[in-house]
């Protein structure tokens, strides 16, 4: 191997990786994140694939609705593109999201769906003329890297919440909280003041928080844990939900949060739906969500709820992130509100 | 500069301890006896064969403390963790590791216990062994199991595997660092998380689905941990799984595109993984790779 070459070749990026460090001590998470414009009827909204993959009749119910809303809608090159389990290959996926960042006229962009592939593209978006003009972002669940990536690097609100594929497609045989989740999406993009009322669990610690709302995937979140993208939770408000993973996952992830220093300076914590994968015959994991998360958060005296309407389930309500709002933890009521 | 624990005579002590996840006394017998027959002295804490009616050998304190005395005594020489799981992350940050510093002893495992390799390394600047664990010597006695043995004695490794297509030609000489991906993922950002620059890494997974060892070597990269490699060394990735929607390359294919823009040597297939073919390594002790046309090999300096 030529070594020398290869030295050579290293010291710019160790070079942009001690900057991209220091670099993340600069960045003012404390400013308030930029406000994108609210939506107006007619304005666009853009559909496009960042990780897995959809096909046009999927996005249909979501296309229906918006045009309902008063929308225009612009599906992307991505809808219908198919590269195994992602929506196009990496360039595909780049391409398009990159447009509709560009794209003056797309006030809004819905991910389509989540899946697995955000991380792979993030890296390679240029953002400079989404600061120049910034506008709402929609999703969650793999959707997350780009909630976490733009309001580090980027301060820009964001929301968490359904995507096209959880759009009913029969809205006369719709559940009332499917109807209202997907509400509640309209109601974010059309700059409607936030307030989610939910029911207290016995187990949640009371208090009163106020601070800017960020969160997500919890797996999400902890693969993003050390890079560029990594979320920043000192004074704000954290939310995280999750699908799918063993209580041991979930323990190992709250200790990521924990050792990773994420836990220590919340303003208060907000634990969504998690669908726990049952543990297997003789590994019982032996404590509950419940248990798992007290045990983390057990020295600090934020407010921590649990059950909020927010995750990979039918109750899940659009939340702004990067917005700062109060979350009121009481013995008989819990709000999560936002505060201007 | 990295500390180097003594190696093992005959008549030194050996501790077994579960920092992790349950262990029945049967599963661990052979081990013993071998260690016995090594010639070593072994210390059976009660973590190993415990009552505990859940995942863990024994509750947090319990293991945590046993651990601790472990790492206290100065008659045990080394510390064979009996089997991995989960749960040494649960207690690593209570752990003291003063009167370790003073005496340094080997620390042994894998899967989990790469949780311990990467906190001695980095916080604790400890070399420490990532080997077969008790499990392992029902068996037999092969050449990973005995991989061990020669490690512990102080006997410097020399391995060698057969090429792979995907391995990239070159030759490194550097620290050994690394682990179970999936820890060596968690880990990042907290405390324990290990700088790579320059070393030569290995990484090895079991019961993963593809994207989700996708999504952890892009952790890697993006948090700086692929980019100033000396080397990189990927053991096996048993147990695969895949995702409803086919994911679309294999696992070593993930590495190797995302490791492609690199120039350092990789060396693909190499015996350390979650199935029999698992040699010992040390962790944080200087190993020159060689990727060569037909063999790869692994030397120990």
């Amino acid at each position: 191997m030529k070594r020398k070459d290869f030295l050579s070749s290293v010291v710019p990026l160790a070079a942009s990786f001690n900057s991209m460090a220091s670099g993340r001590m600069i960045i003012d998470t404390e400013k308030p994140a930029i406000i994108p414009p609210y939506l107006k009827k007619g304005d666009t909204v853009g559909i496009c694939c960042p990780a897995g993959y959809i096909m046009l009749p999927d996005i249909q119910p979501a296309v229906m609705k918006l045009n309902e809303w008063g929308f225009n809608v612009k599906p992307g090159d991505t809808i219908g593109k198919r590269d195994f389990t992602f929506g196009g290959t990496d360039e595909d996926r780049t391409k398009d999201l990159q447009q509709m960042l560009d794209d003056k006229n797309i006030k809004a962009i819905m991910c389509a769906r989540g899946g697995y592939g955000a991380v792979r593209i993030v890296d390679s978006l240029d953002l400079k003329k989404f600061k120049a003009n910034p506008k709402w972002i929609i999703g969650f669940s793999d959707v997350t890297v780009l909630h976490s990536h733009i309001n580090l690097n980027h301060r820009v609100a964001s929301i968490h919440s359904k995507m096209c594929n959880s759009f009913p497609e029969d809205w006369s045989k719709a559940e009332p909280v499917q109807i209202e989740t997907i509400e509640s999406i309209r109601k974010c993009l059309s700059g409607e003041k936030m307030n989610y009322l939910f029911t207290p669990n016995p187990n949640n610690k009371t208090g009163l928080a106020v601070g800017e709302l960020v969160g997500g995937n919890l797996k999400t979140l902890e693969s993003l844990s050390g890079s560029k993208s990594d979320i920043q939770t000192k004074d704000k408000i954290l939310f995280v939900e999750d699908t799918g993973e063993y209580h041991y996952s979930i323990d190992r992830m709250f200790w990521n949060l924990k050792r990773s220093g994420k836990l220590s300076e919340l303003k208060g914590l907000i634990i969504g739906g998690f669908k726990i994968k049952p543990d297997d015959a003789g590994e019982e994991f032996g404590k509950t969500l419940m248990e798992i998360v007290l045990e983390k958060v057990r020295e600090y005296n934020y407010p921590v709820c649990f059950d909020f309407p927010v995750g990979h389930q039918k109750d899940n309500f659009a939340l702004k992130c990067g917005v700062r709002h109060t979350l009121a933890v009481h013995l008989n009521e819990c709000r999560l509100t936002e505060t201007r | 500069m990295i500390k180097i624990p003594p190696y093992l005579k005959k008549g030194d002590t050996i501790g077994i301890t579960c920092p992790a996840g349950y262990m029945a006394t049967a599963k661990a017998e052979k081990c013993i006896e071998t260690l016995q027959k090594w010639g070593f002295e072994v210390m059976v804490g009660k973590t190993l064969g415990s009552r505990s009616k859940n995942y863990f050998s024994a509750k947090d304190e319990v293991r945590r403390d046993e651990l601790q005395a472990m790492l206290d005594d100065e008659n045990i020489k080394a510390i064979l963790c009996g089997r991995g799981g989960y749960g040494v992350g649960r207690i690593i940050d209570q752990l003291d590791f003063t009167e370790f510093s003073k005496n340094p002893k080997w620390v042994i495992g894998f899967s989990d216990i790469t949780v311990l390799h990467a906190h001695l390394f980095t916080k604790i600047e400890t070399a420490s062994m990532h080997a077969p664990m008790a499990n392992a010597f029902n068996e037999g006695e092969n050449k990973f199991v005995r991989s061990l043995h020669e490690a512990i004695i102080g006997k410097k490794a020399k391995y060698s595997c057969a090429a792979h297509p995907y391995n990239r030609r070159g030759i490194a000489t550097a620290e050994l660092v690394g682990g179970n991906l999936s820890l060596l993922a968690h880990l990042t950002g907290t405390p324990s998380d290990i700088n790579t620059k320059n070393k030569i890494l290995f990484i090895e997974d079991i019961g993963e689905q593809i994207y989700s060892i996708d999504r952890m070597m892009y952790q890697l990269k993006r948090s700086g941990k692929l980019d100033g490699l000396a080397g990189l060394i990927v053991g096996g990735f048993t147990d695969m799984g895949d995702t409803e929607r086919a994911f679309g390359k294999t696992a070593y294919r993930v590495v190797q595109e995302i490791t492609a823009g690199y120039d350092y040597p990789v060396c693909f297939n190499f015996p350390v993984s979650h199935g029999k073919r698992n040699y010992t390594l040390k962790v944080g002790v200087a190993y020159t790779l060689k990727t060569g046309k037909k063999t790869s090999l692994l030397s120990e300096l």
